[in-house]
């Protein structure tokens, strides 16, 4: 899936592309708006990753230009601004989603895939995990075919870290996930733990969730 | 008291003294006035008389007889010229009583002693002190009359000449300090005026606000951008530790490490964002045309935090007023700040506690919103500290009433709703939201 990154801050750039290309997403690099153009001309993306402080040109107008010229790719607004008038703004000219700096890359990761599954329509999107079916685009996990019920926040949790498996994720990131930008000044994210653990007492009633596993002192994983 | 008030007092109370000291005058002047011109009267008719002697020779008046004498009808003046002995010298005006056909009378009376062909006359002109007094009580009173008709006019006149002048004055006080609010964003509107004292003051208020402002809007936009230019590092040192993280092969103790510095990475990207956010607020960006219903926003809060407060097994009771609803507020602010209230509210209870929420529509319209924990409550000594930024209460460090309720303190500002803390140290501390009677009508 090829991904183009528009951002002017280089070392920025270089950290998301390490990220997704390790999720086999293949990405181009920009670092302003004339590149950005000369590569939208050149190849097909499916995702655009806009900057909307880039040092050429206002990002709103290459997104406008961009949406004109490659309709059919996905973007997301990156922005240190975050004012409510630009998401607005934004959102109207037609980008899928809107992240504001500074932001987690399993985030990223996840709004990427929330949009390929908004795209895709409502198809099946089932993960297998042992015993368990983990559908993200119906929000349902089931075990051999007995739905178990999870509250929003757990299923959430459950959807990021299945997004991100095998890779550890952070009490931030999680608690990040499931507040957004907001939840004020909170330095304890250890609530994390009580929703993990009513998950784990849910799942364990049909089966073994030992792949849901605790990283000392860091966070969790899911193991598969 | 008024400048206005004082100025109008002193006048009254001037033109007053100067009534009273007239009034006590006016008997001692009239009747010196009175008695010098009876006298010049008086000398004038000596003049007369002698004129008429020198030209006429003594006897035009003796007529034959050794004196002569004569008053008018009603005895108000008399002449007399006689004899007198050569060695009386008399030329004097003096009081005295004078016996005039059986009637004694009580006369100024001038006399004069000159000689006439070798003999010596005694020459008494006389006028009696019922005639001289007769016009003075009349004139005082005219007098008087026209004085406090006089006193009168210039006291009104000085009322409203003062009334005038000070008129810039007060509209000086009415604009520039009444009803200018922090942080004076209107332009100021020069006070018009010929008085250069009063525009001395009106140009130099203006250009204490003009200061103001600029200082505050250079700390605004200095938080503003400091706060933005920070993000951008933040997000790359967090994306470089998240990738970091991801590194095959680290062991638990790096990975603990790295979640370390995320830890306190996350800490600044926290308090960046209460800094952006409370400038946003400061800046105006927030729009207050939302109507909130309280008890919808109270469940939705309360599902938001319940996971933490199952994580200190902390239960709340949640008792709005049904069905009030607030507005002319941002929803997202008024959001925040019950959340942050509440948050704060679990962060500082004890394990096992109790929040209590509370609301109350007084009869005047306000609402009232409180907020109770059971916690360890804040010492009195930090109370009037609690909304201050970056300041901490209570002995426990790393967790404090931080930036937290600085943003609440923002929020309520801008709303114009009074917050008030109260604490029982040992026993929990209590927020109440006053919102006034034009949020809920």
């Amino acid at each position: 899936m090829k991904v183009l990154i528009i951002e002017d801050e280089k070392s920025m750039a270089l950290e998301m592309e390490s990220f997704l290309n390790k999720l086999s997403y293949n990405c181009e690099l920009a670092f302003n708006a004339r590149q950005a153009r000369e590569k939208m001309l050149d190849q097909t993306f499916s995702f655009i990753l806009l900057d909307l402080g880039l040092p050429d040109q206002d990002g709103l107008l290459v997104l406008k230009e961009a949406r004109s010229c490659c309709p059919d790719a996905s973007y997301i607004i990156l922005t240190a601004r975050g004012n409510v008038q630009d998401r607005i703004k934004g959102l109207d000219l037609g980008a899928d989603d809107y992240l504001p700096k500074p932001f987690s890359l399993p985030e990223l990761h996840a709004r990427m895939q929330a949009i390929i599954r908004r795209k895709a329509g409502l198809k099946d999107n089932a993960i297998q995990i042992e015993e368990f079916t983990i559908d993200l685009s119906k929000r349902t996990v089931s075990c051999s075919g007995e739905e178990i019920l999870l509250s929003r926040k757990e299923f959430d949790l459950l959807g990021f870290l299945l997004l991100n498996k095998n890779r550890p994720l952070t009490r931030f990131q999680l608690s990040e996930h499931i507040r957004g930008d907001f939840g004020g000044e909170d330095y304890d994210s250890n609530y994390i733990d009580v929703h993990i653990k009513n998950i784990r007492k849910k799942l364990s009633v049909f089966g073994s969730a030992d792949w849901l596993q605790t990283l000392r002192g860091v966070g969790y994983k899911i193991k598969a | 008291m008024k400048l206005q008030t004082k100025l109008a007092l002193f006048h009254s109370l001037s033109k007053t003294a100067i009534v009273i000291l007239f009034i006590l005058l006016l008997p001692l002047l009239v009747s010196s006035v009175v008695s010098g011109y009876t006298n010049h009267l008086l000398e004038e008719q000596k003049q007369k008389v002698l004129r008429n002697i020198s030209r006429n020779g003594i006897d035009y008046y003796l007529a034959g007889d050794s004196s002569y004498g004569s008053y008018t009808m009603l005895k108000e003046e008399y002449i007399s010229l006689e004899p007198s002995p050569p060695s009386l010298n008399l030329d004097n005006i003096f009081t005295s009583r004078r016996l005039i056909e059986g009637d004694t009378l009580t006369y100024r009376v001038l006399s004069y002693t000159f000689p006439d062909h070798g003999r010596k006359y005694l020459l008494e002109i006389g006028k009696t002190l019922g005639s001289i007094n007769q016009y003075t009580y009349p004139l005082q009173r005219v007098a008087l009359y026209v004085l406090i008709s006089l006193v009168l006019i210039t006291l009104l006149v000085d009322l409203i000449f003062t009334r005038i002048l000070l008129r810039p004055l007060s509209r000086i006080i009415k604009t520039k300090i009444l009803n200018r609010k922090f942080p004076f964003n209107e332009a100021p509107i020069p006070v018009n005026t010929s008085t250069t004292d009063f525009r001395f003051l009106d140009e130099s208020l203006s250009g204490l606000e003009t200061q103001v402002r600029s200082a505050f809007e250079k700390e605004r936009e200095f938080t503003s951008n400091a706060s933005h230019e920070l993000m951008t590092p933040i997000s790359i040192l967090q994306n470089k530790l998240e990738n970091l993280m991801l590194e095959e092969g680290l062991n638990e103790n790096i990975q603990e490490k790295i979640n370390g510095m995320m830890a306190t990475l996350d800490r600044l990207k926290k308090i960046v964002r209460i800094l952006l956010m409370i400038s946003r607020i400061d800046n105006n960006q927030f729009l207050r045309s939302d109507e909130v219903a309280v008890q919808p926003m109270l469940h939705e809060i309360g599902q938001e935090l319940s996971d933490q407060m199952e994580a200190r097994n902390i239960h709340a009771s949640v008792k709005p007023e049904p069905s009030i609803s607030l507005h002319g507020v941002n929803r997202e602010l008024i959001f925040q700040c019950i959340f942050n209230l509440w948050h704060n509210a679990i962060r500082h209870n004890r394990e096992g506690g109790s929040i209590q929420i509370s609301g109350r529509l007084l009869t005047d319209g306000a609402y009232v919103l409180s907020i109770e924990d059971t916690g360890a409550g804040i010492p009195a000594s930090a109370l009037p500290h609690i909304f201050d930024r970056f300041r901490k209460a209570g002995e426990n460090t790393g967790e404090g009433y931080g930036l937290g309720l600085s943003i609440v303190k923002s929020i309520t500002d801008y709303h114009g709703i009074r917050i008030d803390v109260q604490s029982r140290p040992g026993r929990g501390s209590q927020f109440s939201l006053h919102f006034p009677p034009d949020f809920t009508s």
